[in-house]
This record gives structure tokens, sequence and C-alpha cells, in this order.
């Protein structure tokens, strides 16, 4: 056991866990921010995306000890009140079904809306590659585009 | 929670911790839609709370899996009731006998509940109604039920149901409630946004993997590499070393260890030296189907239907269409792994936990543990996807097993290789197709099929409209175990029969839309013997997609296929438009047309069509589970493929049949035909006719 | 400019300086004046059966994976289409919100299935895209000794290039999955072996 201060969602925190330990159980058996998902555990569905300095990391294959002074954003720390425009546009295209996978597609659409503002379909494909068994992919798609236009006429 | 202590006092005010109102119902049972009977006489319920705030609580009574019903429920309630739907709050119910049937599964929860909870919700409106009506002394008659508020029309005096809950109890239960005209209704048919929508996306806890409790140990669980293979000698030396664990439990076929955190107890599970004893056959995919094509091809099969004689009309045929179909094993990989709380100690259960099926699991458990049910009590969180797989208690039972033995509380959790070992899978099937054809006509059509454990269990809609028809099948034995997965039997035979049909038009001639209508016309003014669905619905969804895409039109480049099916109450029928991309087909856009009667809520209705959609791409064209010496291969999404946005339709444009009829089932109708329609998309597309799924590595 | 359309001009700036480098290399005796600084002797035996080696490794998964001919890498022992089909960008590192380190951390992630690891994880950049996958042993020869396809290295810069630490973590390719067919030590032999004995490329 080691201790880790880290920089999640704004604030540093500290927890006492194995080097080894994915950033993922860190923040849900040490830190209880449970929104950020487990879903495979080898980085291929998405579900526990993060954002790591502005990059969508898939963080159950992110060991604590290589955190270091990068910061961490997850779902909780998305926006303060809930209203990341791409939060808004999931809610107002009612987008989710089970809803499980969805904290990782928004933490993944967040960092590609922050490098492409306005992105085309071609680059919704390229960058959204997360695993939704509901099949809500073309509502994910629709929301990402309402969220981009909302971002932009800010 | 509150509301569980006062089951013996529904019909009286209950005092709620805070100060509040419980108001007790009645609910109408399920086996009667005779409204006549005395209400009074069912066993008394709790659908709907009012806080001291006068915020109306509604329960939600079945598992939410995101199939919508923690939204869906609640609104016909809302509808009848006379609430404002903004200002009500919904929760889902746990387990309780007294909601009746409290399962996820078979598309059934509307179809099931629509008519008491409109019943139930009406009910309650005019008791709030009469109650003001008494307290102004008026006449009901001249008082009106809107948003929570009953109003006396002439006088415009007002009193909120919270304000008249005390009085409304003591009313007398109608015992024939008037429904609101569905001309008037606010909520149902309308966009209504999921009820957890907000905690979704701003990721509150909301799942069974989410519960954390004071004391809890975090479980990981070693069980067979192997169908076939049994628990030998256990070495946990070197588990019991792993920081973190506590300790390491033995049960009946595989060992649990637990630890005070989740990689602690996967450390230390996976640290676990275990011998795994050959006891049983080590089953192969490849010998499953060797062994379905030896059943097809010599037999023994069972008749399930025969209709005429299809052996005389193939002698008459001038060409007898005699093909294959080949349908693999799957996994159900719902995106939360599973997983499920326990607490057993003094005799007491505490489960808490995904499940389509609380009350079997409580009954699984009361008899694994030998406790009284009365002492067990099952708490249903939202869940990460059901569509089957928890139709089977093993995560609950396993949990409630080793919290027993440990004597603590604990949360089980499955990694996915974990989920993908230890399935209840989708069978392997194959079938084997045949027509007799003239140049211009079918005049018979035999179809049959051999799956693990089961094989054909319904008819397609050329039974009915067919003069010679027969269908046979016939179960084959294994090991590896098998159970439902979403849309049970039609997932599969309208892949097999749609595509088949695509065939028999192509041999014939014939465009595929048309010659639809014309069995449906048979069906409809000459059937043949029993005719198991409504030809006037499935002609209803058949024009209405052929209109919304403008059939017969195909735009250039684009390449179409088109599929229908009858299932769980409802019809669907599905164009699918495919491009080719460097010669592969993508999936641009499906068109659906769909017949489930009243539609409830018109977001969540399109996003359960959307779904099942592309639901059925992915599994029509990425992944397939092999057995090889009993041992599943594909153990995670890095060999089990699975469909990503860009494999994904542009759009999919969803129409329903307006209907006044009561609500038919909406999560599974969807999923049947769109491996066929694809299927024949990629046909038209490319001239390669897909008789195995999945598609991809044929392409 | 949409990014679509850099991509093609990307790729046709690629194809027609491949191309013509390509020609030109098979027109220009030249070629040797770069690749034999420092040859110990040339023999065209020992050096073509010190490339055949070579080309064992390269064209195994480990090193063919990530020099895949189109800009999607490979992956598993059976050299399948990557998951998720991540892009390769201008960098080779990847696109938006599907960069190689998104996933590939600094070292292996425990755990079968689980993604492979290396600091500095990515494919060949898109104005080198230096592709394994397809080539015979002549062709690829051929490609890497081409400076203008090689990332301008001399024979120095190839030699040292065995000890790059991408290319090193072919041999340490996490939980279940193979190894090259050499052994590293093996395969840096044959590779300088190659070079300093003329680096005469296979007939075929």
């Amino acid at each position: 056991m080691a201790k880790y201060s880290l920089s999640i969602n704004g604030k540093i925190m500290s927890v006492e866990a194995d080097d080894d330990t994915p950033l993922l159980w860190v923040l849900r058996d040490n830190l209880n921010l449970v929104g950020t998902k487990f879903g495979c555990g080898v980085a291929q569905c998405g579900a526990c995306t993060v954002d790591l300095d502005g990059e969508a990391l898939r963080s159950c294959v992110l060991p604590v000890s290589a955190v270091g002074k990068r910061k961490v954003v997850t779902i909780e720390g998305l926006s303060e009140d809930g209203d990341h425009p791409l939060q808004k546009a999931w809610e107002e295209l009612d987008v989710s079904q089970c809803g499980y996978c969805q904290s990782g597609q928004l933490m993944a659409a967040s960092t590609l809306l922050k490098s492409t503002p306005d992105p085309t379909d071609q680059q919704i494909d390229e960058a959204m590659t997360n695993i939704c068994r509901c099949g809500t992919q073309v509502r994910i798609r629709k929301a990402i585009h309402l969220a981009a236009k909302k971002l932009n006429t800010k | 929670m509150d509301f569980m202590n006062s089951r013996r006092n529904f019909l009286k005010v209950s005092a709620l911790t805070g100060g509040g109102i419980l108001f007790g119902l009645v609910f109408p049972s399920f086996e009667t839609n005779d409204a006549s009977t005395a209400l009074a006489d069912y066993m008394p319920n709790i659908y709907i709370k009012i806080k001291p705030d006068g915020k109306i609580v509604l329960m939600a009574p079945n598992p939410e899996i995101g199939q919508g019903v923690k939204t869906s429920l609640p609104i016909i309630i809302a509808e009848e009731l006379g609430v404002d739907w903004k200002k009500i709050e919904v929760e889902l119910a746990p387990l309780d006998n007294r909601y009746g049937r409290q399962t996820a599964g078979g598309s059934g929860a509307i179809r099931g509940r629509y008519a008491d909870l409109r019943k139930m919700g009406a009910a309650a409106r005019e008791m709030f109604v009469n109650a003001a009506a008494q307290i102004w002394s008026v006449s009901a008659a001249d008082c009106i039920a809107d948003d929570g508020m009953v109003i006396h029309k002439s006088s415009e005096k007002k009193l909120s149901y919270g304000e008249l809950a005390s009085k409304a109890v003591t009313m007398q239960i109608p015992a024939n409630p008037t429904l609101k005209d569905p001309k008037d209704f606010k909520y149902i048919g309308t966009r209504i946004t999921d009820v957890d929508v907000h905690s979704i996306v701003t990721g509150k806890p909301l799942f069974g993997i989410d519960t954390r409790r004071k004391g809890m140990l975090f479980a990981m669980i070693a069980r067979s590499p192997a169908y076939g293979k049994t628990l030998g000698n256990v070495d946990d030396t070197k588990a019991r070393k792993v920081n973190g664990v506590k300790n390491v439990i033995k049960l009946k076929n595989s060992v649990a260890v637990l630890a005070t955190s989740t990689w602690a107890a996967k450390k230390g599970r996976d640290a676990l030296v275990i011998q795994w004893n050959t006891t049983g056959k080590l089953e192969n995919s490849s010998d499953h189907f060797a062994g379905f094509k030896e059943i097809l091809e010599k037999g023994p099969t069972t008749v399930g239907r025969n209709d005429g004689d299809v052996e005389i009309a193939k002698q008459k045929a001038t060409k007898v269409l005699d093909v294959y179909y080949e349908i693999p094993t799957l996994s159900h990989c719902q995106m939360e792994p599973l997983n499920f709380f326990a607490d057993v100690r003094d005799g007491k259960v505490e489960l808490y936990g995904p499940t389509q099926v609380p009350d079997q699991l409580r009954n699984d458990v009361a008899e694994k543990l030998g406790i009284n049910k009365d002492n067990i009590t099952v708490g249903v969180p939202r869940q990460g996807g059901g569509f089957g797989r928890k139709l089977m208690t093993d995560n609950g039972v396993e949990a409630a097993l080793v919290s027993a033995a440990a004597q603590s509380p604990v949360q089980v959790q499955w990694t996915r290789e974990d989920d993908m070992q230890n399935d209840f899978y989708r069978p392997a099937e194959m079938y084997r197709y045949r027509a007799a054809l003239t140049a211009n006509e079918l005049l018979a059509w035999h179809q049959s099929a051999v799956g693990i454990g089961r094989g054909i269990r319904g008819d397609s809609y050329v039974a009915g409209a067919m003069v010679n028809y027969r269908s046979d099948s016939q179960g084959f034995n294994s090991n590896t175990p098998t159970g439902w997965w979403r849309a049970p039997g039609a997932c599969t035979m309208a892949y097999v029969a749609e595509s088949f049909f695509d065939e028999i038009c192509l041999e014939l001639k014939k465009d595929p839309v048309a010659f639809r209508l014309d069995f449906f016309k048979k069906a409809k003014d000459a059937p043949v013997g029993r005719v198991g669905y409504d030809p006037t619905k499935y002609k209803a969804v058949v024009e209405l997609v052929a209109k919304m895409s403008n059939w017969g039109t195909t735009p250039d480049g684009v390449y179409r296929g088109f599929a229908t099916w009858f299932s769980f109450g409802s019809y669907a029928a599905q164009v699918v438009e495919v491009k080719l991309e460097d010669g592969k087909p993508r999936v641009t856009k499906v068109y659906c047309a769909v017949y489930c009667g009243r539609v409830i809520n018109l977001s969540g209705a399109e996003n359960q069509i959307q779904g099942a959609i592309v639901d059925g791409i992915n599994h029509a064209m990425f992944p397939k589970v092999t057995f090889v010496d009993g041992a599943v291969q594909e153990t995670n999404f890095n060999t089990y493929n699975f469909l990503r946005m860009y494999d994904a339709p542009l759009d999919i444009e969803v129409k329903f049949v307006e209907s006044d009829e009561a609500p038919t089932g909406l999560g599974e109708p969807a999923l049947p035909p769109i491996a066929a329609a694809l299927g024949n998309a990629i046909f038209a597309a490319t001239g390669k006719r897909l008789r195995r799924l999945p598609f991809a590595g044929q392409l | 400019m949409s990014t679509k359309t850099k991509f093609i001009l990307v790729g046709l700036t690629f194809i027609s300086a491949f191309g013509l480098a390509f020609s030109v290399s098979l027109h220009r005796p030249t070629e040797k004046d770069y690749i034999s600084i420092s040859p110990l002797k040339n023999d065209s035996i020992a050096s073509v059966e010190a490339f055949k080696q070579v080309y064992k490794v390269l064209m195994s998964p480990r090193c063919v994976n990530c020099h895949p001919k189109g800009d999607i890498p490979l992956q598993g022992d059976n050299s399948v289409i990557h998951s998720m089909q991540p892009k390769r960008g201008k960098d080779g590192k990847g696109l938006y919100a599907m960069k190689c380190a998104n996933c590939h951390q600094q070292s292996n992630s425990p755990g079968l299935n689980a993604p492979p690891g290396n600091p500095n994880w990515h494919l060949p950049s898109a104005d080198m895209k230096m592709v394994f996958e397809g080539k015979t042993a002549h062709e690829l020869a051929k490609q890497l000794l081409n400076p203008e396809l090689n990332g301008h290295k001399d024979i120095k810069m190839l030699i040292a290039h065995a000890d790059d630490g991408l290319v090193k973590a072919g041999w340490n390719p996490g939980e279940g999955r193979t190894v090259p067919p050499l052994t590293y030590a093996q395969f840096k032999k044959a590779w300088i072996t190659w070079l300093q004995t003329g680096a005469y490329a296979p007939a075929q």
C-alpha cells in the first residue's frame, strides 16, 4: 500500500492503495465516486472513461501509481450543476435506456468536443467507440451534434 | 422503507416518518379484467404516496432494465390520477407480492398492467373528487380533478390531493371507476423523458454495482473454466497473502475470495491455485453443428405443425429450394457485469442487486439457505441491461451463500470474463428450410430446426396462409447452459424465415413487400388451420414501412432489405438501407413501422425500437461464442466483437400505427426482423446470401 | 478543409511520394551510398539469410500489428483489425477521444486481454507509415532501407533502432500474447548482420 494524492474534480484527494490498483477501482471503492463504471476491465468498452488532462482515459487499465499530477475529471465533475451542454443534450433527447454506459459515453464525448467543437459524423464515428448494448448510438450521435450547437451558440 | 411497515393499515391515514401521509389503495388482481368484482376484496396495495409537501410519489412495480418501465408504468397511473407529471417522483418498488408479477421479461410489464394501473389511478382520482365534494357539500359531478387538485367548477374552489388525502382514504373505493377518454390523455402517447436521466448523466449511484454499505466486503469468485469440469483441490495460501484479502470460502463448485476492495478481491481470486477435475463431457461448438446437421439430414424430428402435405407438393415442384442456416451461441453481455449485495445474518437476509425475477430469487435463496421467505427482503435497483440474463438467479443466490458463510455483508462482483464464461447462453441452432416451387408459385413450406435444448417454438406467418406447411424440430443435448436471450425463439427464427422468404421472392421474381401482402390476404380471406397472428395488423405495418421508405424507388448506391415479424403481441416491419464503403456494407438508415396498440411514452417507445434495431444489427454482424473442450473462447470484448458507433445506422425512423387498443409488447418485437432485413440488404448489395450468423467474417 | 479531405490529401501525397521514391530507388544504383556506411564485408548470401530471420520477426503479430497497410492497427495473434478501429492520426498517436495512450499505458496492464503498454506506444506517423502488412521480404527490405520511407535513417540509425523501446516491447507483449519467433538477442544479431553485410534484399 502506498499513499497517493490525486487531483480529482478540482480537489486534491489522498488515497491509500496498492500501486497496481486501476484508477477505476480507486474512484469507486476508495473515493465512492461510483459514476465511473466497470464494464470490461480491459479498455474495450469505455464505461470507465474519465478525463485525464483532457484525454479520454479508460481508467480500468490505468494504475493509480501512473496518474501522477495529471488532473482527473469524472462524470461527477463534468459540470458543477449537471448542466454541461452534453448533459443537457442527453436529457433533451432522452438518450439513455439502461443508462449504465452513459457516463463513459459522456466523458468520451466531452474530450471530443474539447478538440473538435463541431464534430462531423465521421469524427464522431472515429472518436466514440464506447459500447452500448441497449443500442443508443443513434441518439448519442444526435446529442453530440446538439451539444456542439449549444456550445457554439453560447 | 417507511411504507413497508404499515402493511395492515392501508385504508387509513398512516403517519409517515417526517409527518407525511401514506395513501393506500386497492389493486385489482391480474387474473381478471372484470372491474365489477368488488375491488375491496382484492389485496390492498401501495402505489401512491403523498409527502408532507404534497409531493406525490408513484411506485414503479417492475424491475427497470433499460426497457423504460420505471417511467412508463407511472405515466399510466399519473394519467388517470390526474397529477402534474413534473411534480411527481418515481420510486422502484421493492419485492412485495401485492404488486403481482414483478418480472422484467417477455415484454410483459405494460401489456400486463395497463388496464389495472388505469383503473387504480382512476379509482384514486374518484376518491379525491368524492372527498372534496363531501367537504364542500357539492355534487361530485360538478368537480374535476387535474394536476393534483380537485376543483369545484362553478365556485372554482380548489383543494390539493395532499390536503384531501386524509379525507380521501375514508371514501368508499369505487367498484368501477370511470376511465379517462383517451382523447383527453395528457401524458399517454406523448414524449416523456426517462425519470432517471438526470441522475444517469450526472453519475449518481443508481445501480446494484454502486452499492456501498458499512462493513461490506468485496468478493470475487473462481468458477469452473470449462463446462464439464468441477472443483478439485484448492490451495489458497497465496490468495490469503494478498493485501486486503479477509477470507476465502469454498462453495460447492467455486471458491470465493473476500477482501476490502474489488481489486484486492480480484487479485486474491486470481492467486488461488485450483485443480479443476474433468467430470463431464468437454464439448465443442464444431461438434454441436455437426450433430445438428446430422439430425436435420436424417432425423428424427418432432412435428409441430403439419398442414396439407409438403411431401406431395415437393414431388409436384419444378424446384425444391433446400438450404441450411446457422446460428451461433451468444452471450448476454449486459453492460453492467453481474453483481449482488447480500447480508445474511441472524436468520435474516437482505438482498439488493440486479435481477429480472426478484420473486424467484427470494424463493431460490429461501430454499438454498433454509430460511423462511418472510425473513428475506429483495431490493431491486435500476439495472445496467437485462436481455434475459437475470431471469436466472445464480448471481443473487451465490451472493447469499457467500454472505451466509462469511457472516458478513458482501458484494459479489463478476468480471466480464466471469460473465461470459458463466452465462446461460442463447443456444446455437441450425435450420433447414425447404420450399417447393414452380416457376411462379410457392407450393409448400417446410421448416426444420435443431438447437441446444430446444427447437422451433413458433410458426411464421406463412403458416395459416399455406396449404402445405410443415414445421418440425428437435432438441440437442449439451452440458453448456442455455437461457433466454432478448426475444427468445423469435430472434433467430425471424432471421431464418425472413431471409428464406427473400430467397423465395428472388426465385419467383416477386416483390418482397407485395408478396408478403398476398400472404396476409390469404390468411385473412382463406385461412388454413390456426392463424396465430392478425393479418390485418401485419398488413398495416408492412404498408406503413413501405410508405415511409418509399419502397420501390431505391436511391442510387443504396441497397435495401425488407423483413417483418410478429412477437410478444406486436408487429414490426423494417426496411434496412446499406451503402458499400470500400466494398463493405454500412447500414445508413433503417425504417421501422410498429403496431403495438397504444403507445404510452413515445420517446421511450421509439428508444426501445431504435435500440432493438441496433442491438439486432450488432448481433447479426459481430459476436459469437465458441466452445472448445467445454471452455468459452471469447471471454471479453477483444474477441467477442461488438458494434461501435461506426457500425451503427446514422438514422432510424420509427412510426407507430395509430391504435386505441391496449398496449402490447415493445422491449423485444423490433429485434427479430432486423437480422433478416440486414441480410436481405447485404444480398441486394453484394449478391451474397448469408445463411450463417454472424455476418462480419463473411463480408 | 474538412478532416476527411485532409486525409485524402495526405493519403494522395503519400501515395505519390511512395510511388516516386520506389520507382526512383529501383533505378538508382547509388542506393548503397546511404546504407553501407560501415559494412563489415559485403556478403549477399549472409545478408539475405540474416534478413530472412529478421523478416520472420517483422511479420509476426507483435510487429506487423502496428505496421498495418491501412490507418487502423491490427490486434491479437491472428492480426485482425483492432477493435474500436482507432485511427493513426498525423503523429501516429490516435485521434480525438481515441488516442493510443487512452488505453495503452506506460507498461502492460495486468490480466488476460488487457492492453499492452509502453511509454511511447504509437503507430508510424502519417508521413512515414512504414507498412509491414502484406509486404514480401524483398519489398520490406527495400522499404526499410529507403530514406524517403524510413524517416531518413542511415545505417547507423537503423542499427540503433533495434534498441528502440517500442521495438523491444514486442518481446514483452503481456499475458496471452505470443512473442516473435526469434529471441530479441537473435533478432538484434540478425538485424545488424543484415545491415552490416551489405543490406541485400532477398530476391522475393
